[in-house]
């Protein structure tokens, strides 16, 4: 199974700035993810929202960089939002802690309400 | 009180990958195609795919030093009451895991370093978990208990 490289683009909404995430989040997404958070950080958003409904695969490696996320945005005083999580990983971001600290929604619509 | 677990084991696979980043995906389907038998409910599924590719994972990194020529080998077994699946890698004594345990508020405010989620995700999603080390292998054995599986265990 070749590895899917996790791709990333960045839009912005009236709730906040998305980025789609689209592939795996493991070592390998390091950069992308970093190149697309600093991208959504340029407007001062007061969310960021990521969007998990392409991605098919988190490992330890990848609960860390989200971690490391979780710092910037609360050290920059913005919010950070998750959706489109599969239960599995929202499990994980349960016994994690993640999802004390990052909103999780079921889809985009009601991240953005949510986000509102 | 715990009901005795009885009967044979039956092995269900033997399978390797070389130790290059990635490869832990590879490990975890490979397992998640042994077990499909077995009729496990789709989050125990989930749960034992994870665990199996952080296993996996650390031993590739930390028994193999990610050298593609060694191989992780993963043995599939089950009885009737449990399943095991054996993580051995060609590292010498203990595996090398993360002891401490991750607290995420140390983790933001930088007292602990992001990582170090792959043992607590490992004994997470599995009943037990069991290391042993020689001089030639680690290996990780992870356990299921499958007649808790039926009364919605985890």
């Amino acid at each position: 199974m070749a590895v899917r490289h996790l791709e990333v683009e960045v839009r912005r909404e009236p709730g906040g700035a998305v980025l789609d995430l689209r592939g795996e989040i493991n070592g390998f997404a390091e950069e992308a993810l970093d190149t697309a958070y600093a991208e959504a950080e340029r407007d001062n958003p007061e969310t960021i929202l990521l969007n998990f409904e392409e991605v098919d695969y988190i490992n330890s490696t990848g609960i860390a960089l989200i971690v490391g996320l979780l710092a910037r945005a609360r050290a920059a005083k913005r919010r950070l939002v998750a959706y489109g999580l599969s239960d599995h990983y929202v499990e994980i971001f349960n016994i994690t802690r993640l999802s004390d600290f990052v909103s999780v929604f079921p889809d985009e619509e009601s991240a953005l309400s949510g986000a509102a | 009180m715990t009901a005795p677990r009885s009967g044979a084991r039956r092995t269900l696979a033997e399978v390797s990958v070389p130790s290059e980043p990635g490869n832990e995906r590879r490990a975890m389907e490979k397992v998640a195609g042994a077990v499909e038998g077995l009729g496990l409910p789709a989050p125990t599924l989930e749960r034992l795919k994870t665990a199996v590719a952080e296993a996996t994972m650390n031993a590739m990194e930390h028994g193999n030093h990610y050298r593609a020529e060694l191989p992780v080998v993963i043995e599939v077994s089950a009885s009737d009451a449990e399943l095991f699946v054996k993580i051995t890698d060609e590292g010498s004594g203990p595996p090398a895991f993360d002891s401490e345990i991750p607290d995420l508020e140390a983790k933001l405010e930088g007292v602990q370093t992001p990582r170090g989620w792959g043992l607590f995700l490992i004994k997470s999603m599995v009943d037990e978990m069991n290391v042993t080390g020689d001089e030639h292998h680690h290996t990780v054995e992870l356990i299921l208990h499958l007649d808790d599986r039926a009364e919605g265990g985890k």
